[in-house]
This record gives structure tokens, C-alpha cells and sequence, in this order.
């Protein structure tokens, strides 16, 4: 009587225990199969590795970057590969922790012919250079002028941030002149406290001494932050006439909003400089009035422009069937990765042939993409090369105007602020 | 304590004992050789997966002995695991100093840093102490990314371990130095915890007002608890600093001080083999949805890759939401339950 109770207790938990141990013996299979590649094991593959943050702070660019890449690729294997040689996406959430980041490559690095690494975070670019250096891969980071100044393995997307900010300096007297203003303007600078926010003015303030424009003390605030209040009044009392901003969105629309709430965005030009700032579909949707009259310095087709490009358009129509006003900015990013890969395989297939096939012959072909126009248009050049790592020296300007991002200005040659500073 | 069916404890060594039977021994020897070599003849991967699960068990352990001993609540664990690994680097590079001077050296360092972590415990605890040492994770991150002694934002690049012109270079050759520190750790924790220490640990834990009454030094117990918390953290950070020879201010959020609570979670408060049940579990786990996701995408083309990969995030929440309710104690009390129905064999109850 006693120990029929009890006895179906333990029943219950043997039972739950059972259920536990099924669910975890159908995950280690799975997780098996993960690696093997087995459906590949028929075709020609190699394989391209995102380590991205899809999760976190900067995952407002990653999502739709890799949408465009991985869209990409698609598009590339129905249409038959790259001389029958086809592109295996692998995309890793690495939640901008870099100790997952570097776990993920060591899980993928025995990948086959893994020919590249796409690193959407600068300081996993650092961590994992020692390891892709031993395995002859090609990386692919964000900006970092480092990598430039550095010269190895790894490859910026576009131009630098540094280039990109003397870019825009360049624009700020343009803009400066052209009001019919004397002497040199105060700039402000507002970005995030981490290496990314810091990284232009590691060049980009050598190049403001040189053209003898003040640059205000630098304000940063931690990734996340919501309320820029009390930067930006500093910067205000300070006298700003720009204050450069960035961050990825919404952080640029959220200071924008937070500028406009303090009648800031009528007095000072707010000029978005590293890429990644006000998007369509995501801040200037959110805070129209706010961010009407902001300036974005870029180096890839934005707003109208990236979403009436012809395969942009076609990829998003055929693998997204959303609106075209959905389309996030960095689509475009993304199309411009494959677009390099598949360059860069095409000249390495015809160089060495599938079976010679690896890192140490990407690496020469990336070196060989430079003036080449297989991005059709998406960024304003390509200058890989043996010198160079930068994925582009051209960037274009947006204003914000009634919701929509339009240029006012054609591509044009940043300068070189990378060797301006001693890295 | 259990004992297997018809084993007494006839000597009071055999009573202090930790491993007390032949197949405790055989089961220990069994491992450590498993343990030996497996850089040897498992694959890579596995060798790299154990090097980061060494490093997050032995800052894990520490903060076993913070929280769940002596019931002080910490989210610093990442901060002061960063002190460890820059500490380290400083020491290697700049102050010209060996790793293995470093190592020990660093965990001091991090162990003196962490008292000014256990001063607010003083005053608060519970919720409050958990805040005050959020904020602490704060002002080191804010201090680590503004001195020139730590490189900014640029962070340093700490050589690997070495002996003469032997270079602990590779995932197979640090596991070597990892593991065994990892080992060394995890006994000084669990004799720790049988120590006139460790039970006013617990006594703090369990009623820090009746502790007092009888006599435990509540100051001096909470700030040797910290202490040794740091030391374990900033040994953590040193091996992590030079087994991936970066160190950067990103590599210790807040997010990796709410893992490692969640590991306690799952491996149970207050027990050593809980922190190797939560850690293990944790880390598979993340680990699993690092090589399901690009399946899961390739099987469902239309959900595509990042909300594949980003299922993680989800995963942790799940499975600690999960443990909470289901199994509050932990996976070690599981454990418990189940070497107890194995050793009353033959018998039912």
C-alpha cells in the first residue's frame, strides 16, 4: 500500500528521464550531420564562413547583410556555380562575444576547402588572424585600418573608417564654404565606446589637423545606450558646427531623435561617417522629422539606389517576397562579399583547378580583383591588390529628405588617412 | 554520506577521503588517461571545446564559492576574469615576466582587485549586492578601455606559453597547461569547501546573522570569499589571455557573467560537480547550436541562416527557464538522486 505510490513516482521519473535522453540522442545526430556535409559530397563545394552577430548589438547590419550574401550564393549555385564549382553558406551567430566567435571558427576551420572568413566584428578579426594566418585563409572585416596599414590575409569590405572620415572632413568644408562661412568649422564627434566608434580617429584626427579644422573633445557612449542627451548638449554648449556620428541602426536614428528633441538638428549638420547609419526601413521610418536633413558618408549604394540595382532587386524578389521597402541597406553589403567571392573563385579555378583549390590561392586571387568591375556597380570601385587590403577608396553622400536617402554627391576618392597614423 | 552496500568508513582518513573505493579509483585513473590523451588521439575540435571548457569551469568555480557557498550573488565574474587575462598580459609583456610567473601572479592580482568587490557586500546583499557588483563589471570595463596600460581599444596580444624554445602555441599543446590547472583547481575548491572556511562559507550562506552569533567573522569570511572567487577568475583570465592570444575589452560582457550564473543554475548552487554539470551542459548545448543551425537551415531554406543561428539565444532562455522550474537544485541533486537508487542495490529503498 506504502510503496505503490512511490514506486510510480520513480516511474514518472524514469520516464522524464527517458524523454530527456531521446531529445538529446535525436540533437547529437543532427548536430553530426552538421559537419559531415554529406549532401554535398556528390558536387563541387567550397565553403564560405559568416561569423556574425545576428543577436546583438551590431546585428541590425549582420541580418541583412547576410541575407544579401547568402541570397547571393544561392542565386550563384541554381545558376550553375562558378564553373560547376558551388558556394556552401555557413552562418555562425557569434552574439558579438568574441570567445564564441573564435569557438565557431574552430568548429568550421576543418571545413572543406573553407575559403573564407567573413569576421562582422573587428576585434574577432584580431583574434582570429593567428589561427586563419596558420590555415592560408582569406578573412574579410569590416573597416579597421589596421588591417590596411598591417598588410596580411585579411581584407576590408570597403574603404576604410579612417578614409571614409577624412572623406567626409573633405565634405565638411565643401559644405562649410558653400554657405558662405569664414575660418574653420567645430566638429563633434559622437560614436560608440569600443574599437569600432574609435577606429576613425585613428588617422581621421591627423587628417582634421591637417585641413585646420577644431575637433571638439570626442564624446562616446557604450553600445546600447538609448539616451544621448548629455553628449550632445555637451557638444552643443561647446559650439558645434557638425558633430559626426554612427553607429549601426537604429543607434544613429535614436541620436538624431535625441538632437532633434533639443532643437540641435535645425542649428548643427549631422553627418552619419562609418556606413552603417539612419536606414529606410529602420530609423528614418521611426523618427522621420528627426533625422530629415542627416548626411551619410558611404562607400555601397543606398536607399533607392541599392533597392533599384538590378540584381538586388531580383534576388530580393525571388528569396525575400517582401516589399522592396523592407529591404534593409546592407543587402547590398552582402551582395558585394559574393560578388568578390565569386570573382575571386573564378580566377583561382582557372589558376590552380578544383583540386588545388584553397586559402593560399584565394589569397592571390583577392589580390587580383582590384579595378575590376564584377561588383557592377554596387560600391564605386574594387582596390584589392598587393598593396592594398581596402575593398574600395570611393564613397558617396546621402542626405536625408522627406524619408528617403538621396545622393548629393557621386563617388569620389576618399584619402588616405590609414598612413597618417601609427598603427 | 553514501557509500555502495556493505563499505564502511573504518579509519578517519578513510572518512576524509574523497576517492574511497577501488572503482572510485579506477574510475579517476580512468579519466585523468582519457584525459591525458586526448590531444593526442581525439580530433581537434574536442581538444579546442575542452581548452574553453577548462578556462569557464575554473572561473565558474570561483564563482561557486562566492554564490553559491557563501550566498553572495555576483555578476563581476567576467569583469574580474578580464583583470586576470589583462593582468597577465601586462605582466608578460611589458613587465617582462614569464607565464608562469604570470599565472599565479595574476590571480593575486585580480584576488586583491576582487576585495573592493566584496566591500559592498558588507552593507547589502541579495538584490543589492547583485547591482553593486553589476556596476563594478562597469567601472572596470570603462577603466580597462581608457588606460594606456591596457592597450584602449586595441587591446593586447599576450604571447603563448613557454619552456625554453617549447612554444604552447597550439589547442593540443596549451590543453597540457589548462586541463591540469583546471584539475588543480577544482580539488583546492572541493577541499576548500570541507574546511573550517568553507563551512563558514555556508553558514554565512544559510543565515549570516546566526553565523555571527556563533561566532564567524562575517567581514573577514566575505572578503576571503571574494578573494578567492577573483583568484579563481583571474587564473581563468590568464590561461584565457594566452591560450587565445588576444585580449580585448569585448571578450568579457555582462552576457558572459549571466552564463556563468545560468551554468550555476543548471549545475545546482552549492556543489562542485554542479559546476561541471552546468558548464558541460551549457557549453554542449551552445556548442549544438552552432553545428544545428546550418543544418536546420539547409533542411528549412525559407527560415535562412541568421534566425537558424540566432536560435542560441533562444536555447539558453529555454533551458533556464526550464531548470527553474523543473529542476530548481540542479543537475548535481539529479545526480545525487541517482548515484543514491545505484548504491542501494539489490535493495529497493
Amino acid at each position: 500500500m506504502i510503496g505503490r505510490p512511490i514506486r510510480r513516482k520513480e516511474a514518472i521519473m524514469k520516464a522524464r528521464w527517458i524523454r530527456w535522453v531521446v531529445l538529446l540522442a535525436a540533437l547529437v545526430p543532427l548536430a553530426w550531420a552538421g559537419g559531415a556535409a554529406t549532401a554535398e559530397a556528390q558536387e563541387k563545394y567550397v565553403a564560405y564562413l559568416s561569423l556574425a552577430d545576428y543577436t546583438g548589438p551590431i546585428a541590425g547590419l549582420n541580418v541583412p547583410a547576410d541575407m544579401g550574401v547568402e541570397d547571393f550564393f544561392k542565386d550563384l549555385n541554381e545558376r550553375g556555380g562558378v564553373d560547376g564549382v558551388k558556394v556552401k553558406f555557413i552562418g555562425v551567430d557569434t552574439r558579438y562575444d568574441l570567445a564564441r566567435g573564435v569557438s565557431a571558427y574552430k568548429r568550421y576551420r576543418k571545413e572543406p576547402k573553407l575559403l573564407v572568413v567573413n569576421c562582422i566584428s573587428t576585434p574577432l578579426g584580431k583574434a582570429i588572424t593567428p589561427l586563419t594566418e596558420k590555415d592560408n585563409l582569406v578573412v574579410i572585416v569590416p573597416g579597421d585600418g589596421e588591417f590596411q596599414a598591417k598588410r596580411g590575409r585579411v581584407f576590408t569590405w570597403g574603404t576604410c573608417y579612417q578614409d571614409a572620415y577624412a572623406a567626409t572632413m573633405d565634405w565638411v568644408l565643401e559644405d562649410w564654404k558653400s554657405k558662405g562661412k569664414t575660418g574653420s568649422p567645430k566638429v563633434g564627434y559622437l560614436l560608440w565606446d569600443n574599437p569600432y566608434g574609435r577606429e576613425p580617429l585613428r588617422g581621421g584626427k591627423e587628417y582634421m589637423e591637417k585641413l585646420g579644422i577644431t575637433l571638439l573633445p570626442p564624446e562616446f557612449f557604450p553600445p546600447g545606450a538609448l539616451e544621448h542627451t548629455v553628449y550632445l548638449t555637451r557638444l552643443a554648449e561647446a559650439g558645434a558646427d557638425y558633430i559626426i556620428i554612427g553607429g549601426v541602426d537604429p543607434t544613429p536614428s535614436n541620436i538624431l531623435r535625441d538632437a532633434h528633441r533639443l532643437g540641435l538638428t535645425k542649428k548643427i549638420q549631422f553627418v552619419d561617417a562609418t556606413f552603417w547609419g539612419p536606414d529606410e526601413s529602420v530609423g528614418i521610418k521611426a523618427n522621420p522629422e528627426a533625422t530629415e536633413g542627416a548626411v551619410i558618408c558611404v562607400y555601397y549604394l543606398r536607399g533607392e539606389e541599392a533597392r533599384n540595382h538590378p540584381l538586388g532587386r531580383r534576388l530580393w524578389e525571388k528569396y525575400r517576397k517582401k516589399p522592396f521597402e523592407e529591404m534593409g541597406s546592407t543587402y547590398a553589403t552582402g551582395m558585394v562579399w559574393g560578388m568578390d567571392m565569386e570573382a575571386a573563385l573564378k580566377i583561382a579555378l582557372k589558376e590552380v583547378g578544383f583540386d588545388k583549390l584553397d586559402g593560399d590561392a584565394m589569397y592571390r586571387a583577392y589580390q587580383k580583383l582590384g579595378g575590376g568591375d564584377h561588383r557592377q556597380g554596387m560600391t564605386g570601385n574594387c582596390t584589392y591588390g598587393p598593396e592594398s587590403r581596402r575593398g574600395s577608396d570611393m564613397v558617396k553622400f546621402y542626405r536625408v529628405q522627406k524619408g528617403k536617402l538621396v545622393p548629393i554627391t557621386g563617388w569620389r576618392k576618399a584619402p588616405d588617412a590609414v598612413s597618417l597614423h601609427k598603427f | 554520506m553514501w557509500r555502495p552496500c556493505g563499505t564502511f568508513d573504518e579509519t578517519y582518513a578513510k572518512d576524509m577521503a574523497i576517492v574511497r573505493t577501488w572503482r572510485h579509483w579506477a574510475a579517476l585513473i580512468a579519466a585523468l588517461l582519457g584525459l591525458f590523451l586526448l590531444p593526442l588521439w581525439g580530433p581537434y575540435y574536442l581538444v579546442a571545446f575542452m581548452n574553453n571548457l577548462a578556462v569557464t569551469i575554473i572561473a565558474v568555480l570561483g564563482l561557486q564559492i562566492v554564490s553559491g557557498y557563501c550566498g553572495q550573488i555576483s555578476f563581476g565574474q567576467a569583469a574580474f576574469m578580464a583583470v586576470g587575462a589583462y593582468a597577465s598580459a601586462i605582466l608578460t609583456l611589458k613587465g617582462g615576466l614569464s607565464f608562469w610567473v604570470a599565472l599565479p601572479l595574476s590571480g593575486i592580482l585580480t584576488g586583491l582587485f576582487g576585495l573592493i568587490g566584496g566591500a559592498p557586500s558588507l552593507r547589502i546583499k541579495g538584490f543589492y549586492l547583485a547591482m553593486a557588483t553589476i556596476a563594478i563589471h562597469f567601472v572596470t570595463m570603462w577603466l580597462i578601455l581608457h588606460l594606456d596600460i591596457t592597450g584602449a581599444t586595441g587591446g593586447l596580444n599576450p604571447a603563448p606559453p613557454s619552456i625554453g624554445s617549447y612554444s604552447f602555441d597550439t589547442d593540443e599543446r596549451i590543453y597540457y597547461i589548462i586541463v591540469p590547472v583546471m584539475l588543480i583547481m577544482t580539488c583546492g575548491a572541493r577541499n576548500l569547501i570541507r574546511t573550517r572556511v568553507g563551512r563558514a562559507f555556508v553558514a554565512i550562506r544559510d543565515n549570516d546573522l546566526a553565523a555571527q552569533v556563533m561566532g564567524v567573522n562575517l567581514f573577514y569570511y566575505k572578503m576571503l570569499a571574494f578573494f578567492i572567487s577573483c583568484v579563481y577568475a583571474g587564473i581563468a583570465g590568464s590561461l584565457w589571455a594566452h591560450m587565445v592570444q588576444v585580449v580585448h575589452p569585448e571578450q568579457f560582457t555582462l552576457l558572459h557573467a549571466l552564463w556563468y550564473i545560468g551554468m550555476l543554475i543548471v549545475g545546482g548552487m552549492g556543489s562542485i560537480p554542479g559546476v561541471f554539470f552546468g558548464a558541460i551542459f551549457i557549453r554542449i548545448l551552445d556548442e549544438l547550436v552552432l553545428s544545428v543551425s546550418p543544418v536546420l537551415a539547409g533542411w528549412f531554406p525559407w527560415l535562412g541562416q541568421a534566425p537558424a543561428a540566432a536560435l542560441g539565444v533562444t536555447a539558453f532562455g529555454v533551458v533556464i527557464v526550464l531548470f527553474l522550474i523543473r529542476e530548481p537544485r540542479g543537475l548535481a541533486h539529479r545526480w545525487e538522486i541517482i548515484k543514491a537508487s545505484t548504491r542501494l542495490y539489490p535493495f529497493a529503498h
